[in-house]
């Protein structure tokens, strides 16, 4: 029973991460009505964005990388609206998904071309730290990663409901024709939406190569894969449902994987969602129409 | 000449899988499953004529109808949702399959080796080619006269009445809908045809690299299922044939001089493609 509870806890604090991926792929899914399947890859570009400051300057601590790969992201993530959104009609479905697709390839082979294909240490913070009570443990460099995404929540729904800009978004998300004649911009609140999201991304992008200790390009795929599912179990463009879905998966896959191995563990996550793909196929929390 | 013998097949191959996903997305709805067809069909083929020591062509019938009852199967609950939710539905799938043919034994001893599906260690052995004398070019001659002959199926369907029908769901579900579309049959329908078509190349894949496993049916070859499409354009299946030639014959093949930079510019190529002409290469006005 204490196994149970070790996993779904650390799950959860892992989860978080899953949630702040999540995220981005359902603010952008809410203002613009597309599919970025570049970000998860941006995300893990922006983490190794972050290992640039090493090259600078060896002894840099953890947290200067952090706020390295948060900047990083923002520009990664203004690079990908400009590249793959920015040129193309709105009225074109399918060019920026495959454009998205196009810029996942390049980040990942931009990724390898640099490392040449070698997996990078991460630096960790609080990862001597160990919280326990009784045969329980809390590890804390995945506190850490769970405290540092809850601040980037509470931070993001504070920029989208205590704002103008937010107020803006939200305006563009649900009617962009009527947010354009009251005078705003909607070029711009896309290009902040993907910059906002971009340095969401190179967080945790950064979190989770902390809290797996080195980062690989091998990771983009399945935590592509792992945003998406996130972003429809939560309901499409619901933030609160990508947080909640986020935290869910992230337990759900750690216990699978302390039970039934990890080649097992992806198999049952896809049946969660399919789970909520028949019995409830808005999500957590569908926005109502 | 071998080279190109083999290029020639993996063009084949991949317009048998683009086209798959080509009939789908003329409905109007994005699917990322088309990789998993593609491994049944693969799987399915190869199992039949090395364990069951079937012909070629029966093999290849078995596989494509075995992806297209999957697919129909698949059609009917992942088709309630569309955008975004298909395509993770679909993607989910895909990756399920792929999960299922990791975890998937099945061997017999034959003669003094064990054959068949071994998990993650892959299906080795798909030696049907090789043990019946077939030159290289003559394996090229028979991927392309499947080749051709679905995408003359296709391009008849595209000229039929049914073709019509499968725009008009593309273009506006609500107006189909209206004038009497059965939209639910129409989007299984042309999922079942993709997943034949894709079962089909599954299986001329198998028996073409004689050894398949789980990793070479994942998200990045659903992805090009699609792009290849999507590149193209969809206003015809000829679209899809230059997407291939331009990814698997200029892309891969014709920058190999450039070394390491011919990855990097790859996706960069992809980005300019898809901003320059967002409707595809030949596609018309409207993508």
């Amino acid at each position: 029973m204490l196994d149970f509870f070790q996993a779904v806890s650390d799950g959860l604090l892992f989860g978080a991460t899953y949630a702040l991926i999540g995220i981005g792929f359902t603010l952008v899914f809410g203002v613009m009505h597309k599919l970025n399947l570049a970000y998860a890859a941006a995300s893990i570009g922006a983490a190794y964005a972050g290992l640039l400051i090493l090259q600078l300057g060896a002894g840099a601590p953890p947290w200067a990388v952090f706020l390295c790969a948060f900047l990083g992201g923002g520009v990664i993530g203004w690079l990908v609206y400009l590249t793959c959104f920015h040129f193309i009609p709105l009225s074109h479905q399918l060019a920026p998904l495959m454009s998205t697709v196009g810029m996942l390839l390049l980040i990942d082979e931009i990724i390898v071309h640099v490392t040449a294909g070698m997996p990078q240490n991460y630096p960790a913070m609080f990862d001597d730290v160990m919280l326990r009570a009784g045969g329980f443990t809390l590890r804390g460099d995945l506190l850490l990663v769970a405290g540092v995404s809850v601040l980037c929540m509470i931070g993001l729904l504070a920029l989208l409901y205590r704002t103008r800009l937010g107020l803006a978004t939200r305006a563009v998300s649900q009617q962009p024709v009527a947010a354009q004649l009251c005078g705003i911009r909607v070029a711009r609140i896309n290009a902040l939406t993907f910059i906002i999201t971009g340095l969401l991304g190179g967080i945790a992008g950064a979190l989770i190569g902390a809290s797996v200790g080195a980062l690989s390009p091998l990771l983009t795929a399945p935590l592509t894969v792992k945003g998406l599912i996130v972003t429809v179990i939560g309901g499409l463009g619901s933030i609160p449902g990508a947080i909640v879905a986020g935290l869910l998966v992230g337990a759900f896959e750690n216990v699978f994987q302390q039970f039934r191995g990890v080649t097992e563990r992806d198999l049952y996550v896809m049946l969660l969602l399919f789970a909520f793909l028949v019995f409830r196929p808005g999500g957590l929390f569908a926005p109502k129409s | 000449m071998d080279f190109y013998y083999g290029l020639a097949q993996t063009v084949g191959i991949h317009t048998l899988l683009g086209l798959s996903a080509y009939i789908v997305l003329l409905t109007g709805q994005v699917t990322m499953a088309q990789a998993a067809f593609f491994a049944i069909g693969a799987y399915a083929a190869g199992m039949l004529t090395v364990l069951a020591g079937w012909p070629i062509v029966p093999a290849l019938g078995a596989g494509a109808l075995l992806g297209a009852a999957t697919a129909g199967a698949v059609g009917f609950p992942a088709l309630r949702v569309k955008g975004l939710m298909l395509v993770v539905a679909t993607l989910a799938f895909g990756e399920g399959v792929r999960l299922f043919f990791f975890n998937f034994d099945y061997q017999v001893a034959k003669g003094e080796i064990r054959v068949g599906p071994l998990g993650g260690e892959g299906f080795r052995q798909i030696r049907y080619f090789q043990e019946n004398g077939w030159s290289t070019g003559e394996v090229m001659l028979f991927v392309w006269v499947f080749v051709i002959l679905a995408m003359a199926v296709l391009w008849w369907f595209d000229r039929s009445r049914y073709g019509a029908v499968l725009r008009a769901v593309g273009e506006d579900e609500l107006a189909a809908q209206s004038v009497g579309v059965n939209l639910t049959a129409v989007k299984v329908s042309a999922m079942a045809v993709g997943g034949a078509v894709a079962g089909v190349g599954g299986g001329l894949y198998a028996h073409y690299t004689t050894h398949i496993e789980h990793a070479n049916f994942n998200v990045l070859l659903a992805t090009f299922a699609i792009a290849y499409p999507i590149v193209g354009g969809l206003k015809n299946v000829f679209g899809t044939l230059v997407a291939v030639i331009f990814v698997q014959a200029i892309l891969i093949e014709g920058l190999r001089f450039l070394g390491d930079w011919r990855n990097l510019l790859f996706g960069a190529l992809i980005v300019a493609a898809m901003n320059l002409r967002p409707q595809g290469f030949l596609g018309g006005r409207r993508a």
